[in-house]
């Protein structure tokens, strides 16, 4: 190796700290050699030898560099990193979008133009219970929860919750307070309330470590329904000396479960899963004869529109 | 209307997978020869950096479809510190069948698509 080459080397070596380090303990030294393998091989060039030519690699390379090494950071995050994926069922769809339609009906709450009577609030109420109890069957049905044990634990428990609060909200219609602080649903109320914001947001604390999907919105979730839940009446923080801090706190902890809400709702119906091999392809007299159908086909790949296809011979 | 034979029902490649999947072919290649072969055979359409290359051999290693390869080089041919990959059974079997899906796309349209095009 040349010096100019060792340098160049030395020095893509120093960036590829940008990759987490266990990615880079496993494959760096590989990188490196090919990034030297590109500087020494003229076909990698457009032009042949000299400066210009290593600076095309370098363009190359770095752009390369941006891309992979924040997208290796955020799989990490995920903990999740497949080359074969499936799009979400229709069903999973369909939950997630009603997740999304529950945590606009919240977020709408705080657009003070719009109507604020108690048929809206019992709309918007059942749209969010009925929206939270579908993100728990679509998380649960997405694994997003961990262990079998754990997901039916905690989706059934945030559903039975959510539903509960349905319940109190449908019975309490035309009456002029929430659930937990009519006196004629006495502590049945605001039971169903607390089990509610607490069961939410054990769900979102579950996201958020599991972390395959959304962690982050997890943990918004776990958040905000914490404080949504110290805005409760009974619990009279929002009543005392620290009402100032209380009040406001739990009405941003109601809009950060919304918000939650929609985000998670929108990751469940559009991120794309790992998916496994269907037996029928992965079987061994498909694999035996698929080695002759790639080798015989890979002549036949030409580019279209910047595409690879397979052209007739 | 002409009829094609329909693909197997595999879930979808990345398309980067796919190039490195297809790259590999029935050889034992190194991160190098993997890289300018998806340029060969995408006419150079494609350009995979380091980067991509060993980010999707991760993902195809940890998937299963891809294997690194025992078998090393002649020492006077090859370096010895370069590590090699070949597809595993499952990996072919995807890799046809991602071949399949795209050759029955061809056949589906090559009626009116290469017209013209000499």
């Amino acid at each position: 190796m040349n010096q100019p080459e060792a340098s160049h080397e030395r020095a893509y070596r120093g960036l590829l700290r940008l990759y987490p380090s266990e990615f880079r303990a496993r494959f760096g030294d590989e990188m490196v050699q090919l990034f030297g393998d590109q500087l020494r091989d003229p076909r990698t060039r457009r032009v042949s030898s000299g400066p210009d030519g290593t600076a095309q690699i370098w363009i190359r390379t770095l752009s390369d560099l941006a891309v992979t090494a924040v997208s290796e950071h955020v799989r990490e995050d995920r903990t999740m990193a497949h080359s074969l994926t499936e799009a979400p069922s229709i069903p999973t769809r369909a939950l997630g979008a009603l997740g999304v339609l529950g945590g606009v009906a919240l977020v709408l709450a705080f657009i003070p133009n719009l109507p604020w009577i108690w048929d809206f609030v019992a709309v918007r109420l059942v749209l969010f219970n009925v929206g939270a109890i579908a993100l728990g069957l679509a998380a649960y049905r997405a694994g997003a929860l961990g262990s079998e044990r754990s997901s039916v634990m905690v989706a059934g428990a945030m559903i039975l919750a959510n539903a509960w609060y349905l319940v109190m909200v449908i019975a309490g219609i035309g009456r002029p307070q929430f659930p937990e602080a009519d006196p004629d649903f006495r502590l049945i109320g605001f039971y169903a309330g607390a089990a509610m914001w607490l069961t939410d947001a054990v769900f979102g604390y579950l996201i958020w470590r599991v972390g395959t999907l959304a962690r982050w919105v997890g943990l918004a979730l776990a958040v905000g329904s914490l404080f949504a839940f110290t805005g409760m009446d009974r619990l009279e923080l929002v009543r005392g000396d620290l009402a100032w801090f209380w009040t406001p706190a739990a009405l941003i902890g109601i809009g950060v479960n919304g918000l939650a809400w929609i985000a998670l709702g929108i990751a469940l119906a559009t991120r794309r899963r790992a998916a496994v091999v269907p037996e029928s392809v992965a079987s061994g007299s498909l694999a035996s004869e698929s080695l002759a159908v790639v080798d015989s086909t890979l002549a036949g790949v030409a580019p279209v529109d910047g595409q690879p296809v397979i052209v007739e011979r | 209307m002409e009829t094609t034979a329909q693909p197997q029902p595999t879930p979808s490649l990345s398309r980067t997978a796919m190039h490195v999947l297809l790259a590999i072919g029935p050889d034992d290649r190194h991160g190098y020869a993997i890289m300018a072969e998806v340029a060969r055979i995408t006419g150079g359409a494609v350009r995979l950096g380091p980067g991509a290359i060993y980010t999707t051999i991760r993902r195809l290693l940890d998937d299963g479809l891809i294997e690194e390869s025992d078998d090393r080089p002649d020492p006077e041919m090859d370096d010895q510190r370069r590590r090699y990959y070949r597809l595993t059974a499952v990996g072919r079997a995807v890799a046809a069948s991602e071949v399949r899906r795209l050759d029955g796309i061809v056949q589906a349209v090559r009626g009116w698509a290469f017209e013209g095009s000499g």
